[in-house]
């Protein structure tokens, strides 16, 4: 049976989510004086210190002239990963009041937090990227679409992993420790700052696995004109992240009537 | 329309299993007022969930082509952190209506003030409440549901709120859960009763008042 048209549904679903996105919004950034531009400022100043700090100890680029640019394409794509993931984790608990307006369904939510830390870490991208240009720290990307499709590699495999986790949280809460241990490694494990193609080749194989590593070649391989990374394979964390969104949104259909 | 299609709901609770609903199909009769009376823990106040869509039923489903209300009588769903306008701000929105007016009504009806610009937490529950029916009030509904409204407010307010509900009422229907015989009596003209996992619909609503004084009994 058939009572509301699709298209009705749509519209409804999109008010739902734009709304979802102001809110939430307004309840991370609104309070502090200059609100959002916070949310920018602090990873991007994050980084930028790391950055200087190890220009000081007199480090030496892994590859290319730019240290920079070689961390800042580790750090931002691993900062923006685990944001997604940890943002996602706790999405269906924070947002439990909310479930009280009926037009609201859990999906919404995830969506709409989806969809808000990706557009702030595109900005956070945009605009640190665009200093170090400005800065002649870094030069323009050489090949800018493989640079989005890795923006969009990593928002997927965040979302995907994110997702997951959130249903697999709310069935079992000590999951929410577990993953904070499972993920610790990662800064080590994803070529933040080293070049994995160079390591020997039993410990490449091993952190081959790891399909943040990519997300980062990915990066490295669109901003550098000669990267050549003997490690990528972007196809892996893109068919990764969609495998993980898949099975996640079935975890979410099948087990809703447990949340409740 | 609202009408429930074989519709089965029940909890378990520490290992005893409670139905509340099994297999029940009904359609909610349009254009009248509607009493839900039972005992504590009979299940009303699911029923009105499963109504609103806030509760997926077990097995079944809910069909709903009218607009119907969030469950009203609660203050939940206010962000504490946020301010009285923006929450009004996001409820608007998503019901898809116009939020400038939205705001005005509820400042003139709600008469909070100043105080619409601070924190919801700052507010004391009967603020909360003047909030909640305000916005409720705002946006127009084809079905209130409501669950155990409890008056808020002084005599004034009292008078207000009760003035705007009979104007609602010439427009909208009520589906309304309550203990007290008056207050059905004075807007239901038929009803349910909930008792023992059975629900029986009585057309007539000093029938309702009477199978609910033998079933409390």
């Amino acid at each position: 049976m058939k009572l509301v048209s699709s298209s009705e549904l749509i519209k409804l679903q999109l008010r739902v989510i734009a709304s979802l996105v102001l809110r939430e919004t307004r309840a991370t950034f609104g309070t502090s004086t200059f609100g959002y531009v916070w949310a920018i400022i602090t990873p991007a100043a994050g980084v930028g210190l790391l950055v200087f700090l190890f220009s000081l100890v007199g480090r030496q680029p892994p590859f290319g002239s730019s240290l920079a640019l070689f961390f800042a394409t580790g750090i931002l794509t691993l900062q923006f990963f685990t944001e997604l993931s940890s943002k996602l984790m706790t999405v269906f608990d924070a947002n439990r009041a909310l479930l009280t307006y009926p037009v609201i369904k859990d999906v919404d939510t995830v969506i709409a937090r989806s969809l808000l830390v990706s557009a702030t870490y595109l900005m956070i991208m945009v605009v640190f990227y665009g200093a170090l240009y400005i800065l002649d720290l870094a030069p323009l990307p050489a090949q800018p679409e493989i640079v989005l499709l890795a923006y969009f590699a990593t928002a997927l495999l965040g979302i995907g992993f994110g997702t997951l986790n959130a249903v697999i949280t709310s069935l079992w809460e000590t999951w929410a420790q577990i993953e904070k241990v499972l993920t610790r490694p990662l800064f080590f494990i994803s070529g933040v700052f080293y070049l994995a193609s160079n390591l020997p080749p039993q410990a490449r194989d091993t952190i081959y696995w790891n399909p943040v590593l990519h997300l980062i070649e990915c990066f490295r391989e669109g901003f550098y004109p000669n990267y050549n990374s003997s490690v990528l394979n972007i196809l892996y964390p893109i068919s990764l992240g969609a495998g993980m969104l898949l099975f996640a949104l079935l975890g979410e259909r099948v087990f809703r009537k447990v949340r409740y | 329309m609202l009408s429930f299609e074989n519709v089965s709901k029940s909890y378990k609770l520490q290992g005893v299993r409670k139905t509340i609903l099994s297999n029940f199909t009904f359609a909610f009769p349009e254009g009248r007022n509607i009493g839900i009376m039972g005992r504590n823990g009979a299940g009303k106040s699911t029923m009105v969930r499963l109504m609103a869509g806030t509760e997926p039923p077990d097995t079944g489903a809910v069909y709903r082509t009218s607009r119907v209300s969030w469950p009203l009588g609660f203050a939940g769903g206010f962000n504490g952190s946020m301010t009285g306008i923006e929450n009004i701000r996001f409820v608007s929105r998503i019901y898809g209506q116009d939020t400038e007016k939205v705001i005005a009504y509820v400042t003139e009806f709600a008469e909070l003030g100043a105080s619409l610009r601070l924190p919801i937490k700052t507010y004391s529950n009967g603020m909360r409440a003047r909030l909640a029916f305000g916005l409720s009030m705002a946006i127009d509904f084809d079905v209130y549901l409501i669950d155990e409204i409890t008056a808020v407010g002084d005599q004034n307010f009292k008078k207000k709120s009760q003035a705007v509900f009979k104007d609602k009422l010439a427009r909208s229907q009520i589906i309304m859960v309550s203990h007290s015989a008056s207050t059905i009596r004075q807007y239901c003209d038929c009803g349910l009763l909930l008792d023992r996992g059975e629900v029986r619909f009585y057309d007539d609503v000093s029938d309702l008042l009477a199978a609910y004084k033998e079933a409390a009994s």
